[in-house]
């Protein structure tokens, strides 16, 4: 009978110490002479000077590109659909409202 | 001129300031087989932070003068600045041109320079075996 693989918690606690000795060995390695807050810890982009943390950042949104450029065809009448007009808004939770309990009826009669 | 010791290898970031090209073919042609600096541990990075010298070569375009000035303050200490070629010198065949505001040593200190229009690449290469020397004798300080 084949032993299934169980989840146990020191397993992790290893791990994460192994991986912390090895991060603190490279980071041990590095360069140490660096002066802090001059131009030395900044990145480096060809000799421009960088732009604000909030400028070079990206937004959270931009994670979702890919997602919303594959739903497309889905989201662009949906969209549409969101006019910002009470009444349109109305008028989609009578028709929605109206559409329920019609197949609730046809349901009942069944 | 002696090194005492290989203990790391010397990372190298090569700037180019506004040159015609010709002193860069030539730190090239350092790297290429027949002169091969990496076989030393001498080795160009692709960032100023990872660097122990700064190869400069051209003119300094005014454009590029705050550029070569962030570029210098980027390098971490202690650092060497080389200067390869006529250019970067005194101007070179660009010598008074509207546009320049160098030689480089106007706007960044410099340690070794390397005439030549261009220099050959052992004299590059023998720049940058001085800088390793200077570096070692500043880092047993």
């Amino acid at each position: 009978m084949v032993s299934l693989p169980f989840w146990n918690p020191s397993v992790c606690i290893i791990a994460f110490v192994i991986l912390v000795a090895i991060i603190y060995l490279f980071r041990s390695r590095g360069q140490k002479k660096y002066k802090k807050g001059t131009a030395q810890t900044d990145i480096f982009l060809s000799g421009e000077k960088p732009p604000a943390v909030e400028q070079r950042h990206i937004r959270s949104h931009n994670i979702y590109w890919g997602f919303f450029q594959t739903l497309k065809r889905y989201y662009d009448p949906t969209v549409r659909a969101h006019t910002g007009i009470i009444n349109d808004y109305i008028l989609w939770f009578i028709a929605l409202a109206a559409l329920t309990a019609l197949i609730l009826l046809i349901a009942s009669l069944i | 001129m002696s090194l005492n010791s290989f203990k790391r290898a010397l990372w190298v970031f090569h700037l180019n300031t506004g040159s015609c090209n010709g002193c860069d073919i030539e730190i090239l042609a350092a790297l290429t087989p027949r002169y091969d600096v990496e076989r030393f541990g001498i080795m160009l990075v692709g960032t100023p932070r990872h660097a122990d010298v700064l190869l400069v070569t051209g003119p300094v375009a005014r454009q590029m003068a705050p550029r070569l000035k962030q570029v210098y303050e980027q390098t971490p200490d202690p650092k060497m600045v080389i200067v390869v070629g006529n250019c970067g010198l005194e101007g070179g065949v660009f010598y008074e041109s509207y546009n320049l505001v160098g030689p480089v040593d106007q706007h960044i200190p410099v340690d070794i320079y390397v005439p030549g229009c261009p220099p050959r690449p052992e004299a590059i290469i023998e720049a940058v075996a001085k800088a390793w020397v200077k570096l070692e004798k500043a880092a047993a300080k």
